[in-house]
């Protein structure tokens, strides 16, 4: 009757099936892997003389700024430069070294392709079809809650669970970053806001933030990211009433998503697809999008119209069908 | 008009899947404190039908009320009335049973969870209410299933094959459960069963379905006695010649030796022998007359009460359930 104890039901299926104990599991085993894999190499590049390279490079960058003929747009990348070298030197962290926090900000960039929408996949694919599966629908629907009210239910547990699965991949990501490459840098500055317009870079909106602030901005759009892919793996489940072939099709779509850009680079009408709008972390930090005239805007409206129509689409189907499994 | 004892109508239900017609027409009334049996072969319409009680299924034609509110217009509040077991008591084998309740209980006005212990202990599972249902046999299942149905302290109880799978231990636990739940607590339990002697010993009243429609519907008294009202049982002498005389009068059905007879003389019919005939009841003194014009002794006539069991294969034209 009351809703959030419609939304702790389905909380606590997850929780009786295991799920938040896989995810993770996943996580950690996966994060430690990547800290451990990259220490190895790094510790064979280390440079010991960081300290005399850095203080040479803003000597440097001292004197091309007393050069007057300089343009303003450079000026200003030298001024930022000039500022990180010296905020790290003052807390003795090399500038060109991994840190913790740079590194947990990595991982949203790195895990919101494919990691953070498979352990969306672990708990929105199967909400609805597992509950047509096992017959407990039958008991589910003729309870004297109406079938609106039921799935609502379900879209906020697994949107809870999404959250708290992103929310605990930031931590162990930055645990394990920084206990291999040291805990301090939230407030190291960061550049921000890159427009890659054509082949022209244009700097004019690049600012500097603290790497914590940018690290939350990224972390928000790997949420947003991991919860339009729930949304729409919600409908399979509603649709297909099958968890292997729910399962089996958001997969595919997400595979599917990390070959296409690679592959079909020139067809932009991929742009409009849910699944190459993933990586909206990375075309915010301003690497080159895969797809012409990309922009992190656009990824987040084209995601979020996938999301609602998957959204309502479902409610539509699941409230209507008959019930005859 | 006791219309305000009927827990649960349904009104006209018909429902098609393509063009055949699963379930047409189906009508019948449960009242309140009465099992209402439901019987069909396999395949009849009897889930089709349940589905649409519950509102599991949308019915194309009619309508469902529970306590007189329309199911399609009242989902909600209709099924506050109701409790319900569907083909099969599938309950989270994840879980425990306390769990499975808990979970049910939270989709029900508050209350409920204070029942559970009460509930468990009503079916006969307060010892292993912590163990998870993938422990459980077929019959704790069914019994966790209805404690689950009366977590919401239904008037309406539906209950589709409860008796399926379960030894004959297990059928006589949920008949007397079904039997005191109905007698103490008033309720209507609507259930289908296709074992025929469960029917007689669980039933007040019993409606049959053959593809997808109500071919009949009443107290088994009711039904035995329909079924019966044009058969007749005479006993004379001779049997071969009293079987000849009433076949003017409607079709034989039967002449075999009459059980203690004083006298067989072979098979020709010249001796003491029972005859079945359906005569209609105006007939019958004719026939009587035609019998004693004939020098035919009689010595007894009687109308049978037939078993449900023959009501239905005569009803659904000799298909087995």
């Amino acid at each position: 009757m009351r809703f959030p104890g419609l939304v702790e039901n389905e909380l606590l299926k997850f929780a009786k099936q295991r799920r938040f104990r896989v995810v993770v599991l996943i996580l950690v085993a996966l994060i430690g892997l990547i800290v451990f894999a990259q220490s190895r190499a790094r510790e064979r590049y280390h440079d010991k003389n960081w300290r005399v390279e850095t203080q040479e490079r803003m000597a440097r960058i001292q004197n091309w700024l007393r050069n007057d003929r300089m343009p303003a747009s450079s000026r200003r990348w030298a001024t930022f430069e000039l500022g990180r070298l010296q905020y790290h030197l003052e807390r003795d962290i090399d500038p060109e070294a991994i840190s913790g926090p740079l590194f947990a900000r990595a991982f949203a960039n790195a895990s919101s392709y494919l990691l953070l929408p498979l352990l969306a996949i672990v708990f929105a694919a199967d909400v609805v079809s597992a509950e047509f599966q096992q017959g407990t629908i039958k008991l589910l629907l003729t309870r004297p809650v109406g079938r609106a009210r039921v799935l609502a239910s379900k879209l906020v547990a697994q949107s809870l669970a999404i959250t708290l699965t992103v929310v605990f991949g930031g931590i162990v990501a930055y645990l394990f970053g920084g206990f291999a490459y040291g805990w301090p840098g939230w407030d190291a500055p960061v550049l921000t806001g890159f427009r890659v317009g054509g082949d022209i870079f244009d700097p004019s909106t690049v600012r500097a933030v603290p790497l914590w602030q940018d690290a939350i901005l990224v972390y928000g759009l790997a949420w947003f990211a991991a919860l339009c892919v729930g949304a729409i793996a919600l409908l399979t489940s509603v649709l297909l009433r099958s968890t292997a072939a729910s399962m089996g099709t958001m997969l595919a779509a997400l595979i599917a998503g990390t070959i296409l850009p690679r592959l079909a680079s020139q067809w932009e009408a991929q742009k409009f697809l849910f699944v190459t709008n993933l990586p909206l972390p990375d075309y915010y930090s301003g690497s080159p999008p895969p797809i012409p005239g990309l922009t992190v805007e656009l990824g987040a409206a084209v995601l979020a119209a996938w999301a609602a129509v998957a959204v309502l689409v479902a409610f539509a189907v699941f409230v209507r069908r008959d019930v005859l499994a | 008009m006791a219309s305000d004892d009927i827990v649960l109508s349904a009104e006209n239900l018909t429902k098609r899947f393509g063009d055949r017609e699963a379930v047409s027409d189906v009508s019948f009334d449960v009242r309140a404190g009465e099992v209402f049996g439901f019987l069909g072969p396999n395949g009849a319409g009897k889930t089709t039908t349940i589905r649409m009680l519950v509102g599991l299924a949308r019915p194309d034609r009619g309508r469902v009320r529970i306590r007189g509110l329309d199911l399609a217009r009242h989902f909600t509040r209709a099924m506050a009335h109701v409790g319900a077991i569907v083909e099969s008591p599938d309950l989270y084998r994840y879980l425990t049973g306390r769990e499975n309740l808990e979970h049910f209980a939270r989709m029900l006005p508050a209350g409920a969870s204070g029942r559970i212990e009460g509930l468990a202990a009503l079916v006969a599972l307060s010892e292993r209410l912590d163990d998870k249902v993938s422990t459980y046999s077929l019959g704790m299942r069914q019994r966790l299933g209805i404690a689950q149905a009366l977590l919401g302290e239904p008037d309406v109880l539906i209950l589709d094959e409860p008796a399926n799978g379960l030894d004959p231990a297990g059928i006589r636990e949920i008949r007397q459960l079904v039997r005191r739940l109905s007698a103490e607590r008033g309720i209507g339990v609507f259930v289908s069963i296709h074992l025929l002697s469960e029917i007689e010993q669980t039933c007040d009243r019993v409606a049959i379905i053959h593809r997808g429609r109500t071919l009949a519907s009443g107290s088994v008294r009711e039904l035995s006695a329909r079924a019966a009202s044009d058969r007749v049982r005479v006993r004379a002498r001779p049997a071969g010649r009293a079987a000849e005389t009433l076949s003017a009068f409607g079709a034989v059905e039967a002449a075999a030796p009459a059980v203690g007879a004083t006298s067989l003389v072979g098979g020709d019919g010249s001796g003491d022998g029972v005859v079945t005939a359906r005569i209609p009841p105006d007939r019958v003194p004719e026939a009587l007359r035609a019998l004693v014009s004939e020098g035919i002794e009689v010595f007894t006539v009687e109308r049978p009460v037939s078993t449900l069991e023959e009501v239905f294969l005569e009803i659904t034209g000799g298909e087995t359930v």
